[in-house]
């Protein structure tokens, strides 16, 4: 019931939520811009003016990123590790997802109790003695000892979330398949992965997006320049260039870049992907 | 009703046993399914877990040389070592602050959005933004927003004339915990934001239009009305929070490896410095603190979710 009069005052009523609102976006948005634009513009000229916008667009300074350090080194020991992580983990963490959903057996309970119970181990718990242990494996500085570990490491959650979606799939569907003379790994194969895809993508997002940015395990598991994932190679970019600020912004940019890129595109499965093991 | 088997339908008992049958599986079929991931858990989880609580009772030299100490290390840990204490303190602070900070100031963003704020489906991408990024990339671009020549922060403070306020904020032991845990709460309030958001959203309708009927102001809505229901959610929260705080590792340890003077050094950086960085050469010790901040962040997870829900059963 409010007079036109009154719209003014309901403007500045709602203008400390606009101002805080703004605020936010900026603080939360702002730094990445700024990198973006320093990733654009020489060391000289960040230093003569920090906040300048580039006078000259210096795009060869991502190709001198590229080539100067080991960033397309690092770029491809991400991507192997993340990916073969990522399908292993899918198709372990679905396995043992629909045996936990779907069949009765004895065992059952305990086989689950031990899978889950990795929700509550912290790798600090691990890492050391995994350090030994990769060691004696000879698994220590190998991609493929981080890539074990990673798999093991993030079981717990994809199964977690994996057999809530899966146990609700109508148990009617696996008696017609059983009906029709499907075997048990057909039946997985062609109905509870079908039908579980959107779960199943979930878990890929929330792997992808941790893995890549996973920082402990491979600063422990990790020390040769050529081994080292994303993560390490800009923190080892950053020692090495410590006052080429305009060097550094455009090493930092190669790593962002490809990640707003993505969210641009699929930002709602990223936004749900990200929070699905705390949204019910 | 389940035991009887309709005449009309010849294929009943067939059914009935392909019931039984779809839920049973062969001991080769559960093998096939269990093995690789149970094999894996055994290996890389399992066994280093039970190897640390083994290291912990133990001093581990190089080339594996092993000597039982019993209890010495956690009596060391706990009488005598001054930094563990300090990293305790600091742990402490960082995780209770950042982790109401984290809760509140979430639940706050949200109710902005929820509140009808303008391009909320575009402020709500933007402002999750910071969660998807790398510690890494998050703490070189903050080590840069303090410095103190030419960062953001002290940049602002001198063009709004408080240039007196100015601080080499990760160079002082007084504000680099500060700095280091503003960083934190800046990373993770977009995912607190959408948690809350979705519970936001899921609200019945009913109750908070039978609130707006009762006249009653957005205040009084949100303490008696929205914050009540909300509960699940911010247990959840709080006790999620907590955890990933009480082992804060990654931030601290690319902004400041826990300096200067130990201001920001927490149990985490400290476990992996006294493994790797300390000329100590003892995997023991270290495996003594993470086993003990284990028990402890257990213990503190119990009591939490059993105080938090206990009062939920005796409102409802």
């Amino acid at each position: 019931m409010i007079g036109p009069g009154y719209q003014w005052l309901a403007h500045l009523r709602r203008s400390p939520l606009l101002l805080f609102v703004l605020l936010y976006t900026a603080l939360s948005g702002g730094p990445f811009l700024w990198v973006a634009v320093m990733s654009l513009r020489t060391t000289p000229e960040i230093f003569a003016s920090p906040y300048a916008l580039p006078s000259h667009l210096h795009w060869e300074k991502f190709a001198d990123a590229w080539t100067r350090s080991n960033y397309s080194t690092y770029f491809w020991n991400s991507t192997i590790v993340v990916v073969t992580a990522v399908v292993l983990l899918t198709v372990i963490g679905a396995m043992v997802a629909h045996c936990l959903a779907r069949y009765h057996f004895r065992g059952n309970r305990v086989a689950r109790f031990v899978i889950l119970s990795g929700l509550i181990l912290p790798p600090q718990l691990l890492i050391l003695s995994l350090f030994q242990i990769l060691l004696e494996f000879s698994l220590y500085n190998t991609l493929t000892g981080l890539i074990l570990v990673y798999v093991a490491g993030h079981l717990a959650m994809t199964v977690y979330i994996l057999e809530g979606f899966f146990a609700q799939i109508p148990q009617d569907l696996f008696d017609a398949a059983r009906l029709d003379g499907y075997s048990d790994l057909e039946i997985f194969w062609r109905i509870t992965l079908p039908i579980g895809a959107p779960a199943l993508f979930t878990t890929v997002t929330l792997n992808f997006i941790i893995l890549w940015n996973e920082f402990l395990y491979a600063v422990v598991l990790l020390t040769e320049d050529d081994k080292r994932t994303l993560p390490l190679g800009i923190m080892h970019f950053m020692g090495s260039h410590q006052l080429d600020i305009g060097m550094l912004a455009t090493g930092l940019m190669i790593a962002i870049a490809p990640i707003i890129l993505l969210y641009g595109f699929f930002s709602e499965t990223m936004i749900k992907g990200m929070t699905a093991g705390a949204v019910r | 009703m389940t035991g009887v088997v309709p005449r009309a339908r010849p294929w009943g008992r067939g059914e009935a046993g392909a019931e039984v049958s779809a839920r049973r599986a062969s001991l080769a079929t559960l093998f096939i399914f269990l093995a690789p991931a149970l094999l894996l858990y055994a290996a890389f989880t399992v066994y280093p877990v039970l190897r640390t609580f083994w290291n912990s009772i133990h001093t581990i030299g190089p080339h594996n040389v092993q000597e039982l100490v019993g209890a010495a290390n956690f009596t060391q840990l706990l009488t005598s070592d001054r930094v563990f204490w300090k990293a305790v303190g600091n742990t402490a602070i960082f995780t209770i602050i950042a982790t109401i900070a984290d809760v509140l100031g979430g639940l706050l963003l949200a109710l902005c959005l929820f509140s009808g704020a303008p391009l909320a489906k575009l402020l709500r991408v933007v402002w999750f933004t910071p969660v998807l990024m790398s510690y890494v990339v998050v703490g070189i671009i903050w080590v840069w927003i303090y410095d103190y020549d030419w960062g953001l922060a002290n940049f602002i403070l001198r063009s709004v004339g408080l240039g007196a306020l100015e601080q080499s904020w990760l160079g002082d032991p007084r504000t680099a915990l500060w700095s280091v845990m503003a960083t934190h709460v800046w990373k993770w309030l977009g995912f607190n934001m959408i948690v809350f958001l979705a519970a936001l959203y899921a609200l019945p309708e009913e109750v908070l239009g039978a609130a707006e009927l009762d006249n009653c102001g957005w205040i009084a809505k949100l303490v008696y009305v929205i914050i009540p229901m909300l509960r699940p959610t911010i247990v959840n929260l709080l006790v999620l929070s907590f955890v990933g705080k009480m082992m804060i590792f990654d931030l601290v340890w690319i902004m400041t490896g826990g300096g200067p003077l130990w201001s920001t050094e927490t149990v985490s950086t400290y476990v992996y410095k006294r493994a790797f960085d300390w000329n100590t050469f003892d995997l023991g010790y270290p495996s003594a603190i993470a086993v003990l901040w284990f028990i402890i962040i257990l213990v503190f997870v119990f009591a939490m979710t059993q105080l938090l829900r206990q009062r939920d059963r005796l409102e409802f």
